[in-house]
């Protein structure tokens, strides 16, 4: 039955199902774990960066990547599937948002256009779905939740209404991590993890998580649980980590401009992987 | 000839104060010498941020009208309102995108932006170079002589009241020397939570 | 950019064949100028807006961000310099992204002369382009027909004859940072002062291996004096028929959202099995 439905157009089966999209999550979960945790003050995306053979150059393989200054990306998967939705993701956010509006998409636009990607080669003919699951960490400028609370609190005594933040965008700033599938939809997350050992890193995860994490406890955390599911050592150049964090000006490589901001996503080097193994 | 800015006439003027910022423009609509309307208002809002545009009338509905339409859809995309400052770089790549073919029209922009609180005004030509200005912005056939009542007038930290006169008596006072602009004026006093707006009683003649 | 909207040229044309002039676009009137120096580039530019005679903008901004390490001064059509380099800058950093590496005046330079060469020269940008990368310190002119000069010390704009003759008088080889910098707001403030499309203040921008520093206003010899009163006018001065205020509260009454019951059974649909 299942040799039926198994040419590269993806087509119904009589159940209801896609199977084309159901073995591309196959392959997702064969990929290495890839997982993030939401702080409240930044994101991190942690990897296992796995090489089959001694003979591999470590640095030449890079698994979390930066979309744009503030927004990064990884993958459980199929590496050539997801560098080339790491290529269209980059492009999108200039093309479609960035020459329009002479700034970067907030991180759900983004998703949202990565998303589409995905699901339209899910319904376009002569080609297969992308064979990966996404986490895309990013943070928002405009007013965060917690000033907002404050805001609410201070005027409380007064009969003013209250922002709901339903049609107030304005109040949408701070953090966000989101998965993203080869069928195209997406969940925002305060924590997750996709790949081999998904399921045992989530409920690791779902012990560990509390409200109110610091970005440097999600670090702690983030590391714990790839202890828990990763197959060799773990060292600084066998563990990939990006953090959504401050905005880093010294990255920034100018002075001087007016109300310039370094990027918020950054990916930690093998030295600073390892002082935080030290400290686990 | 007249140029196609001149046709239909028209003058358009914002201004920052203190936590506040204001739009004004007359409400004339020409042909040549000819007046059609005194009742033709060239400030249009979207959202809480208020765009001017001022030149060939036709251009102006149909800038106005594509604009509602790209303002619309980015608020149904992020739900959320657009600031001024997203709104400025809209309006210039949408007008830079005619580099070729331009549209008769020079828009103003004025609002404040809610994430920073901040008063915000700029100004385009027509094929979409923004001018960012602290003090104020004007457009239209009257622009010379605005750039004059404005220059004179306009001074840093007015309140919304004073700011209302001042934006009011640079607008009267210049499309009064302008035969093309004038027949009443609107006037939009925005503050961070309340906009005024105010119908000025002007010359018919 | 995908292309240009070509769907008003016609009428414009049209209009124009009638004997209506072309609009005016803002230019940037302008005295740009760049430097090499002993480890680096400098380059500065006026701040001046123009509108056929009238000054459209006091203080704006002539030199243009591509990357951290290379920076444009941009003279002719305001709005071509604007978008072109924003352009050139938005390819440049995907390039980087992908490449892994940093971009390179030169590439900059021949995106720039082969994007406005496509153009014919109907793209009016006159650009200086400068910047450090791994193989070294960049200064090149760009004109908007798409030709590229590679100097020592360049000017540009309508103020760049101005510029010229203070280079030609006072630049001497191995200059270092500081008299390079001195020697390019001495060439600005020429043009300022001599050029009538030229005016207000002197933005400076200084690229080393290091690091990049705009000095945005560097010099400001224009500053107006304040009033000597004020002219606010009474309150009520101004004759107004009508009034109306509208509260931000109220505003959110005009943007509401509504759950929408289900109605009936059968209208619902079944997504999530």
């Amino acid at each position: 039955m299942a040799d039926r439905y198994s040419f590269s157009l993806t087509t119904f089966s009589p159940s209801g199902k896609l199977v084309q999209i159901e073995y591309a999550l196959n392959a997702v979960n064969q990929g290495v774990t890839s997982l993030g945790i939401k702080a409240t003050n930044g994101i991190v995306l942690a990897t296992e960066k796995k090489s089959s053979s001694p003979l591999i150059d470590p640095p030449s393989l890079s698994k979390v990547s930066l979309v744009t200054p503030n927004i990064g990306m990884v993958y459980s998967g199929m590496g050539p599937d997801y560098r080339v939705l790491v290529d269209k993701a980059r492009k999108i956010s200039h093309t479609g948002y960035k020459r329009i509006y002479n700034e970067y998409p907030p991180t759900r636009i983004l998703v949202q256009d990565v998303a589409r990607v995905m699901q339209e080669a899910t319904q376009s003919g002569g080609v297969r779905p992308y064979g990966v699951s996404l986490l895309v960490a990013g943070w928002d400028d405009g007013i965060e939740p917690e000033s907002t609370e404050d805001a609410a609190t201070m005027s409380g005594d007064s009969e003013t209404k209250k922002p709901t933040g339903k049609t107030g965008g304005i109040l949408k700033g701070g953090p966000s991590l989101y998965q993203v599938d080869p069928s195209g939809s997406y969940f925002p997350w305060k924590a997750t993890a996709i790949g081999k050992s998904a399921t045992s890193a989530k409920t690791f995860l779902e012990k560990r998580y509390t409200e109110g994490l610091e970005l440097e406890d999600a670090v702690h955390i983030a590391l714990l649980t790839l202890k828990e599911t990763i197959e060799g050592e773990m060292n600084g150049e066998t563990v990939e980590i990006g953090i959504v964090g401050p905005p880093a000006n010294h990255l920034l490589g100018y002075e001087g401009v007016e109300g310039a901001q370094g990027p918020r996503f950054r990916k930690l080097s093998p030295q600073e992987i390892e002082d935080y193994l030290t400290n686990l | 000839m007249s140029s196609p800015f001149s046709i239909n006439g028209g003058a358009c003027v914002a201004m920052v104060g203190k936590d506040c910022v204001a739009i004004a423009c007359d409400l004339r609509l020409g042909l040549q010498s000819l007046t059609v309307s005194n009742n033709f208002p060239k400030i249009f809002p979207y959202g809480d941020v208020y765009l001017g545009l001022t030149g060939l009338a036709t251009d102006v509905a149909t800038v106005s009208d594509l604009l509602r339409y790209k303002v619309n859809l980015y608020r149904l995309r992020e739900e959320r309102a657009i600031s001024p400052q997203t709104l400025a770089n809209l309006v210039s790549s949408s007008l830079y995108e005619r580099r070729f073919g331009p549209f008769f029209v020079s828009p103003v922009i004025a609002g404040i932006n809610h994430t920073t609180g901040k008063p915000f005004i700029c100004g385009f030509d027509s094929i979409g170079c923004i001018d960012f200005a602290k003090d104020f912005i004007v457009s239209g056939t009257a622009s010379d002589q605005l750039f004059g009542t404005c220059e004179g007038l306009w001074e840093p930290d007015l309140a919304p009241e004073d700011l209302f006169e001042t934006i009011s008596q640079a607008l009267l006072n210049a499309v009064d020397r302008d035969a093309l602009s004038g027949w009443g004026a609107h006037v939009y006093i925005i503050e961070k939570d309340k906009v005024t707006k105010r119908l000025l009683k002007g010359r018919q003649d | 950019m995908p292309g240009f909207d070509f769907s008003n040229h016609a009428r414009n044309a049209a209009l124009h064949a009638q004997g209506f002039p072309l609009p005016k676009a803002t230019s940037t009137g302008t005295t740009i100028v760049g430097c090499i120096f002993d480890g680096g580039v400098v380059i500065a530019a006026d701040t001046r807006a123009t509108s056929g005679p009238i000054v459209a903008d006091k203080n704006c901004e002539k030199l243009h961000y591509i990357s951290p390490q290379i920076w444009c001064a941009g003279a002719g059509t305001a709005a071509d310099t604007e978008f072109t380099t924003a352009l050139i800058s938005s390819q440049l950093e995907l390039h980087a992204l992908s490449t892994g590496r940093n971009p390179r005046v030169v590439t900059c330079m021949t995106m720039l002369k082969q994007h406005l060469f496509q153009h014919q020269g109907h793209i009016g940008a006159y650009l200086v382009v400068a910047g450090v990368d791994p193989t070294g310190v960049g200064l090149f002119t760009v004109h908007a027909h798409g030709s590229t000069d590679k100097l020592p010390y360049v000017t540009m704009g309508s103020g760049s004859l101005a510029a010229m003759s203070v280079f030609e008088t006072q630049w001497k080889s191995n200059i270092d940072r500081e008299g390079a910098i001195k020697l390019a707001a001495d060439a600005i403030q020429a043009g300022i002062f001599n050029d009538l499309g030229s005016g207000s203040n002197v933005d400076v921008c200084v690229i080393t291996k290091e690091k990049t520093t705009l000095m945005r206003n560097y010099i400001r010899p224009n500053e107006r004096e304040r009033k000597q009163r004020s002219y606010v006018f009474k309150r009520g001065t101004t004759a107004v028929l009508r009034e109306k205020v509208v509260e931000r509260v109220d505003i959110g009454k005009y943007v509401t959202v509504h759950e929408v019951p289900l109605e009936a059974e059968g209208e619902k649909m079944e997504v999530d099995a």
